[in-house]
């Protein structure tokens, strides 16, 4: 492990946003083109190495532990990493690598980019900080840093649309994070400490009922963020008016790290395994609403924003059923949810790149054109909509089955149903652009730049890998299953002799 | 009358098989699709290449599928929850807002049955 990995996985990408205006100036007075983007794509680099670099101690077995300023939790601030946040932590710089990669591109015809690069990075340390931390105030500030990135980063292109959606999701975004903000309060209040583990420890012998409002407070703040209904509205609107590479990022990443709060602070902090059926149930309004709102889109972003919510109701599912294969099931689904996702809002943008547009009633017979992007198309639809033998199928499959072995057969049924549902509006968007008759202005189109496809093929490799080879998959996803379900493990590291 | 149990057993999926199944089904259509090519040389013309309808001529653009028509029928079986649904998601914050607070109403009062 590199040393310090813990803390330099925040301080590289914090450090490198706030370096970037100073490197943006640089290279213009230098005339070094795109010194910003090799920059940027640099300090994720290194970011997702020092990720990679922690995983052989967590998946060994260990929770690392680490005391800034060598104070003893829980007086002082601590990292504390296992099995779970690594994943998620290896999920967020593996996806801001590969949306770093595609922005290069994607994004040379927009001004502001040292504006951009910076917010980028800012998101990515705020979203590291949130997975890595294990106290609850640091969780609450990394969240907000995260949040307060992602409103300038809709509203970046400057528009009225993207502004619109900046200012509503500002809004309701920053009504949940002040549910999370006196959900803390309330802890604190309650047990005395703001370390998530000795919490955890304080608020086993308090009463049930003392814990119901910042529990809610902390569900529904997080729930805003990952867009479990009825908390979902902002995220079409935020979605389709971002940057494809922006909408790429939060609905790979920032989604993972708002789950991950959520099941956090949930299980480990509150130990409250019994609210499971809860999110279960919104899990499976969650992904009904969201494909059959889906299916009526006429813009493609904005029927991948409807995809999302639907996708988030059958990570909520598994990990509400709260057994082994069900919470492994759900993880998976988080896992390849990031991969495709990411890798269908980059194929939108690279059409929105040589169309300029993403309306559907606009587009088609493109396949003649992006032959290679079609291709990349099917796989990720193929892949979301659990068809075999792509990614999506492994963990959905593991889904089903654990809602059968938990004796919720009704449940899968309707998230059966929904696949099919999903299917249905991803060959709609098929033959709504890339097959059928093409309007003559779209004759001269030509095929996505190639460093925008490379990210692209890379993930539509993952779907392929991670559906033929599934175990590798749930042995990926396994330490994270583990680390959700042994919370007791995760108090007695961090506190260790405390 | 008795029933007799009808035994299963624990099926079998193995993704490696399946994928090889479904390449060699793909490599078998794609030789197919190859044995039925045209073997006459291609002759566009312009006329040939007009879409007809009833007898008119059509633009391509006008031959698109609109994409709000596609699957109406279930648009029309689900018009109820359409009807109910689509005017939560127009945009205006205040509905955004309402919802919010119905949320945390919902979530509140499940957390409470649950652990209560």
């Amino acid at each position: 492990m590199i040393p310090h990995a813990p803390i330099l996985a925040i301080l590289i990408p914090l450090f490198a946003a706030f370096l970037m205006p100073v490197v943006g100036i640089f290279a213009r007075w230098k005339g070094l083109k795109r010194a910003r983007e090799w920059f940027a794509i640099a300090a994720v680099l290194v970011e997702f190495a020092i990720v990679v670099s922690m995983l052989p101690a967590v998946w060994g077995g260990q929770v690392l532990v680490y005391q800034l300023g060598g104070w003893q939790p829980p007086w002082g601030i601590n990292l504390a990493i296992d099995g779970l946040n690594l994943l998620v932590a290896l999920i967020v710089a593996g996806i801001g690598t590969l949306v770093m990669i595609y922005s290069f591109v994607y994004m040379e015809r927009d001004t502001g980019l040292d504006q951009y690069y910076t917010l980028f990075l800012l998101i990515l340390a705020g979203m590291m900080g949130v997975a890595l931390t294990g106290d609850i105030f640091n969780l609450y500030v990394f969240f907000e840093i995260m949040c307060i990135s992602s409103y300038a980063l809709v509203a970046f292109r400057r528009n009225w649309q993207s502004i619109e959606a900046s200012i509503k999701y500002m809004i309701v975004s920053s009504l949940g994070t002040s549910f999370i903000l006196l959900g803390v309060a309330l802890l604190y209040g309650l047990a005395g400490s703001l370390n998530i583990a000795d919490l955890a420890q304080k608020l086993g012998p308090v009463a049930s009922s003392a814990v119901i409002v910042p529990l809610a407070l902390f569900v529904t703040g997080f729930g805003i963020k990952i867009a479990m209904v009825p908390l979902h509205m902002w995220l079409p609107d935020a979605y389709q008016a971002a940057p494809s590479a922006v909408a790429a990022l939060f609905s790979g990443a920032t989604a993972t790290v708002g789950i991950y709060a959520m099941m956090r602070v949930v299980y480990t902090l509150f130990g409250a395994l019994a609210i499971g059926i809860m999110f279960a149930t919104l899990g499976l309004v969650t992904m009904v609403l969201g494909a059959f709102m889906a299916l009526v889109q006429r813009d493609l972003k904005r029927l991948l924003a409807y995809s999302c919510i639907s996708q988030i109701g059958y990570i909520l599912l598994g990990i509400g059923l709260g057994t082994t294969l069900g919470i492994q099931g759900g993880l998976f689904h988080l896992f390849n949810n990031a991969i495709y996702k990411t890798m269908l809002f980059m194929i939108v943008g690279a059409i929105i790149y040589r169309v300029g547009t993403s309306n559907m009633d606009e587009l088609g017979g493109l396949w003649k054109n992006m032959p290679v992007t079609g291709t990349l198309f099917v796989v990720g639809a193929l892949a979301i909509s659990g068809v075999p033998p792509f990614n999506g199928f492994a963990s959905k499959w593991t889904i089903y089955v654990a809602g059968i072995e938990a004796g919720q057969p009704v449940f899968t049924i309707i998230a059966l149903i929904t696949s099919a549902l999903t299917l249905a509006y991803f060959l709609k968007a098929l033959n709504s652009i890339f097959l059928g008759q093409r309007p003559a202005h779209l004759k001269d189109v030509k095929e996505t730049p190639r460093s925008m496809l490379l990210p692209i093929i890379l993930l539509a490799v993952l779907c392929v890998v991670f559906g033929v080879l599934p175990q590798l998959g749930i042995d990926l996803v396994r330490p994270a299953q583990e680390a959700l379900m042994n919370s007791s493990g995760y108090i007695s590291a961090v506190l260790g002799g405390a | 009358m008795v029933y007799e149990p009808v035994l299963f057993g624990p099926g079998f999926w193995g993704p490696i098989v399946a994928t090889a199944a479904l390449l060699l089904i793909a490599a078998v259509t794609w030789l197919i699709l190859i044995c039925g090519r045209r073997i006459t040389k291609a002759q566009p013309s312009d006329q040939k290449m007009q879409t007809y309808a009833c007898g008119e001529v059509l633009e391509a653009e006008e031959v698109h599928a609109d994409s709000e028509q596609f699957f109406s029928p279930i648009r029309r079986v689900f018009k109820p929850f359409y009807r109910y649904v689509r005017p939560g998601h127009t945009g205006i914050l205040s509905t955004y807002l309402f919802w919010v607070v119905v949320g945390l109403i919902i979530i509140l009062v499940a957390i409470a049955v649950v652990l209560g």
